[in-house]
């Protein structure tokens, strides 16, 4: 009897130790969670309200689907989602690769060399939209750029070319300035996967007489795969929200040749003051992010069998 | 004692807020950069001046630009934390704001005085600043005509100062199509570049096209874009030949800012956007070569209709009486007062819309600026107050791009005129 008392007791006390410790965890968190109920999933909601309303800054008023079906009729929001299709299809890989093949060189260097090349790569990272834009659109500039003068130099072209002007070069310019933002954190992340490979899987393949292809696919790879992941959701994120670029060098110019859903989100919403409809697409874009999201996760899923 | 300790902490905390209640007004200011108007230096000695005579009214101020201006503005008006002043001009504090029910209704403003005096300066300036009920929303200081630029130097060079009148800063559509020939003769290629990379400096583009064959923009009650007219059609289609036969360029990559730093850089010979405040803004980035020399744009019959740039004072209606009160008292104050307003017109570096105040500038270390006064004869009709203006704006350097690229002139300019006057 005392026995169950005592056991019925102690119970007890690990029931209210627990209770407290729950609430010390939550007393913890919050802070941030009010953060993010305040500044993610608040707006997030409003907008999804907001895309069933015409609202501007002169009406507001239940529309139902008709911001939807205005978008799906729109040809600019057309070219804006090839366009930023593109731009996710062809900068996630070449980002994803390059990374890959550059942290998997300069992790094998001496520390020192390492950290360098990790400064140098990730510079463009830390260095202002604003001032990224700059020199690049000095770079791009059609009579006094250094690329046309590089290009008329080797001759590859014959007269200068107006990059930025051009419908059929504007948007690789584009991408190439969101690349070369776009692979410093992958390759640090990279590194760091790749010093954290178990190094006795790689002797004991080097022993099997394995390749280096064979190492990296069948030991690295998979290690390196959480990695992977995430590099990939989030440059697929960052790709599909590219917008600062487009702002400061071609207004989603020449001839929307530029024009992606987060630059027309903004010029409908803050030029047109059409909000509703702006946040009609931003609830498209969503799902397409997350849509994008999901299969990079089951094919990531399904890899690792 | 632990207990006493946060007790008195506590108090001392709260205790401002039992303070002696503060009987001053505090407003703010939110302005654009007009002239020295973005400079806080000139503004601080403004408001010095003024609180000089209204001690009581203090004025905080927020300094805007055009890149994200506007931005701020439409945040600020959805989440209800307008400034009590805003200083722009008609299109954003008549057309925009205003048609939109934001701003308050500043007709008290007017007296009969002060509208003689500026319909002295300018009727258009007057009808500009109230909308098409009478409803007057903007409270003018200063104003000027955009007008374009030349290398003296490199038309010296090439023969090209026969075809314009140096006395009178203007020129015939066809003194310009000879100055070019004459500049590409010389090897000044590029002569000009009619960028459309954005809507930054648009006043240039709109007044050449119009003026080349003396089209219009809107018509004469600013209900509807009219660039569909014969003349303008005609004007696009010749700037469309001159690019195609390289005796003009046109660059969809570049907006105003840029066109001036390639004229300023003497890579270009002509510049299509300039005013007199570009002139002391971009005095010191000069290249050796470079002799400024402003012109009006090109007509066909010689005589010019320059886009006019007006910027005063507009009040948001943020509901406070108290606060639209001072707010009043400051924008007459920096408008009206006999020893203020001449100096704030001078910040501007513009004209002022009063008559009364003469040349601002004579004797002065930008008399300089005088030399633009001539322009403004040929202000011609501020039409930036025609609805949709904000699309518009977006639908014409989309349409000069697709008429650059290639397009046929009528039908581009049928889509351009079809979405401008939704």
């Amino acid at each position: 009897m005392q026995k169950t008392a005592l056991r019925s007791g102690m119970t007890v006390n690990m029931r209210q130790a627990r209770r407290r410790e729950n609430i010390a965890g939550y007393l913890f968190m919050a802070p941030s969670l009010l953060f993010f109920l305040g500044f993610v999933i608040f707006p997030m909601v409003m907008c999804l309200v907001y895309s069933f309303t015409s609202y501007t800054m002169t009406e507001f008023s239940f529309a139902g689907l008709a911001n939807y079906q205005r978008m799906f009729q729109d040809a600019i929001f057309g070219k804006a989602l090839i366009n930023t299709i593109i731009l996710v299809l062809v900068s996630v890989p070449i980002t994803c690769f390059f990374s890959l093949w550059v942290a998997s060189i300069i992790s094998k260097m001496a520390d020192r060399t390492t950290s360098f090349f990790r400064c140098v790569f990730y510079l463009p990272v830390v260095t202002g939209s604003v001032a990224v834009t700059v020199v690049w659109k000095w770079i791009f500039n059609r009579y006094y750029g250094v690329l046309n003068y590089l290009c008329m130099s080797l001759g590859l072209i014959n007269r200068n070319m107006n990059w930025l002007g051009d419908p059929s070069t504007a948007l690789w310019c584009i991408l190439t300035i969101l690349l070369t933002t776009s692979v410093g954190q992958p390759i640090v992340l990279y590194v760091s996967a790749l010093n954290n490979v178990d190094q006795s899987l790689v002797e004991a393949a080097s022993v099997d007489g394995a390749t280096n292809l064979q190492t990296f696919w069948r030991i690295k790879w998979p290690q390196i795969m959480p990695t992977t992941l995430y590099i990939l959701v989030i440059t697929t994120i960052n790709s599909f929200q590219c917008f600062a670029l487009i702002q400061l060098l071609t207004s989603g110019g020449p001839n929307h040749a530029t024009e992606t859903i987060m630059y027309y989100i903004y010029y409908n919403a803050f030029k047109l003051q059409n909000y509703g409809y702006g946040s009609a697409m931003g609830i498209i874009l969503a799902l397409i992010i997350a849509a994008f999201s999901a299969l990079q996760f089951k094919l990531a899923k399904t890899d690792n069998g | 004692m632990k207990k006493l300790l946060a007790l008195l902490l506590c108090a001392i905390m709260i205790l401002p807020a039992f303070a002696f209640a503060d009987e001053t007004t505090e407003i703010s200011l939110w302005t654009y950069p007009i002239g020295s108007w973005g400079d806080p230096d000139t503004v601080n000695g403004i408001i010095a001046k003024f609180n000089e005579v209204h001690p009581e009214i203090k004025v905080k101020v927020n300094y805007l630009d055009y890149a994200s201006g506007d931005d701020q503005v439409t945040t600020a008006i959805e989440a209800k934390t307008t400034p009590d002043i805003v200083m722009e001009g008609p299109e954003r504090l008549v057309a925009n704001w205003g048609a939109a029910g934001k701003m308050l209704d500043i007709s008290d403003l007017w007296d009969d005085a002060v509208k003689a005096d500026i319909i002295a300066a300018s009727p258009a300036v007057e009808a500009a600043c109230k909308n098409a009920e009478g409803i007057y929303y903007e409270y003018p200081l200063c104003m000027t005509t955009h007008c374009m630029v030349i290398n003296y130097n490199d038309f010296e060079a090439a023969g090209a100062l026969q075809y314009l009148d140096e006395a009178t800063h203007t020129w015939t559509t066809e003194g310009f199509l000879n100055a070019l020939d004459a500049l590409e003769a010389a090897g000044y290629l590029p002569t000009g570049v009619v960028y459309c990379g954005g809507q930054g400096g648009d006043q240039g583009t709109r007044a050449l096209v119009t003026n080349l064959y003396s089209g219009q923009f809107t018509n004469a009650d600013h209900t509807a874009y009219t660039m569909d007219s014969e003349e303008n059609i005609k004007a696009l289609q010749l700037l469309k030949d001159l690019v195609e036969a390289g005796k003009l360029d046109a660059d969809p990559g570049i907006v105003a800012g840029d066109e001036i730093a390639l004229f300023c850089n003497s890579t270009l010979s002509i510049g299509f956007c300039w005013n007199a405040s570009a002139a002391v803004s971009n005095k010191a980035s000069l290249a050796d070569d470079v002799k400024v020399f402003p012109m009006a744009f090109p007509s066909d019959d010689g005589v010019p209709e320059l886009q006019g740039g007006i910027w005063g004072f507009g009040l948001f209606d943020n509901g406070d009486e108290a606060r639209a009160q001072a707010a009043k008292t400051f924008v007459k104050f920096v408008c009206d007062d006999e020893n203020q307003a001449a100096a704030s017109v001078y910040a501007s570096g513009f004209f002022p819309t009063r008559a009364s105040l003469g040349d601002v500038y004579a004797g002065t270390d930008k008399a300089e600026n005088g030399e633009y006064a001539i322009f403004m004869p040929f202000l011609g009709d501020y039409y930036q107050v025609t609805g949709n203006w904000a699309a518009q704006r977006t639908e014409w350097w989309n349409l000069l791009q697709r008429i650059f690229a290639g397009g046929d002139v009528a039908a581009e300019v049928a889509t351009y005129c079809a979405n401008a006057n939704k």
